[in-house]
């Protein structure tokens, strides 16, 4: 778990998500995913000669990609340790109030790396809506499929937090999950739709 | 901001040697950063042994300003003054002369170069630009984040950010 994904071959990462362990798992997943939309974000902008935002974009699209490579490590670290300690909880039988309030904290701590890759899914869609509008119209399709990529990241990361992490309905950071999912499929479908 | 920290490099000198108190505080706050971002980026030393530097590298500009020959050159002789006392601080430490201490992380020392140069050019930005990147760039905020406490609309936001690397851009290139 602790080796760099950026270190791994893709196919060891693949490897990785799939054998039996617990990291990375969905969190994991859909961070890398929105660092893809975000770097095919840039390759359009870079692509775009004459678009004068297009270095700007570019910056913002790489510190973004860079943002959820580093929520794809913590996402997994975080999970194993609520992982861990939920499973403590279970097999203590007795209550503990030392344990569930630490268990809490990190269950806590579980949620708020989906969210955070659920809101650079939507930046990223943001971005990707921009390269749309003003990049070179021969990538059009890669900014739309970029949209695409970083609404399905948003939507499994806000998923994570409403599911897994057993918050409650009126928890604020369940609204802020959804509202960047809706955010970032706003932009997918609107992109995606066939142009006329 | 105050009226000493739009003062050039050369300004400022010439007021520190005119022994002005405010002229020597901004001197310290301008380049404290850089100092010590030299010695724990570039060498690679604990934050205790980069701290003796930073008071050492201080006492020396202090007394020995009158020997800079071009007032201008303030930065440049600050990184020498660093440099040489981190090399001191690395040889007593290992204790081997200092000729066998090679200089490490020289690609860190040109990033802290980098990253010195881009908050100057930062400074000459607005402040609603300086606001905005760093909000984006160092305090990562979201661009959602960043358009409900700016109160500005959200899809605005990426446009605005790139519009001000554009000038953070040409204030880079202008100086250099």
């Amino acid at each position: 778990m602790d080796s760099d994904y950026l270190e791994l071959r893709l196919g060891d990462l693949l490897d990785r998500l799939s054998a039996d362990g617990l990291a990375p798992g969905g969190g994991s997943a859909a961070a890398l995913t929105v660092a893809f939309s975000a770097r095919l974000v840039t390759m359009v902008a870079r692509c775009s000669v004459g678009w004068d935002e297009a270095a700007g974009v570019c910056a913002q699209a790489n510190a973004i990609g860079e943002r959820a490579v580093e929520l794809a490590h913590t996402d997994g670290h975080v999970w194993e340790d609520a992982l861990a300690a939920l499973r403590d909880a279970g097999s203590g039988g007795v209550e503990d109030p030392k344990r569930d309030f630490a268990l809490e904290r990190k269950l806590e701590a579980a949620a708020a790396a989906p969210l955070e890759i659920a809101s650079l899914g939507a930046d990223a869609a943001s971005l990707a809506a921009l390269a749309a509008e003003h990049g070179d119209a021969t990538y059009r399709a890669d900014a739309a499929a970029a949209a695409a990529l970083a609404a399905g990241g948003a939507s499994a990361a806000a998923h994570l937090v409403r599911v897994n992490l057993g918050i409650r309905n009126a928890d604020p950071r369940l609204g802020r999950a959804l509202a960047s999912e809706q955010a970032a499929q706003d932009v997918a479908a609107r992109l995606l739709e066939p142009r006329r | 901001m105050s009226g000493y920290s739009s003062l050039t490099d050369a300004e400022l000198v010439r007021r520190c040697r005119a022994d002005d108190p405010d002229a020597w505080n901004e001197l310290v706050e301008r380049y404290s950063r850089y100092v010590y971002a030299i010695a724990v980026r570039g060498f690679r030393m604990s934050d205790e042994d980069a701290e003796d530097v930073f008071q050492d590298v201080f006492t020396r500009i202090y007394t020995r300003l009158d020997s800079l020959r071009d007032d201008s050159a303030l930065r440049p002789w600050i990184a020498q003054l660093t440099r040489r006392r981190c090399l001191d601080a690395i040889a007593a430490k290992r204790d081997v002369p200092v000729e066998d201490v090679t200089e490490e992380g020289s690609s860190d020392l040109s990033e802290v170069e980098e990253a010195y140069e881009v908050r100057e050019a930062l400074s000459g930005l607005s402040d609603a630009c300086q606001d905005i990147l760093d909000r984006f760039f160092t305090r990562d905020q979201s661009y959602k984040t960043i358009a409900d406490e700016l109160e500005i609309p959200s899809g605005t936001i990426a446009s605005r950010i790139a519009r001000c690397l554009s000038r953070l851009r040409n204030e880079l290139e202008a100086k250099n």
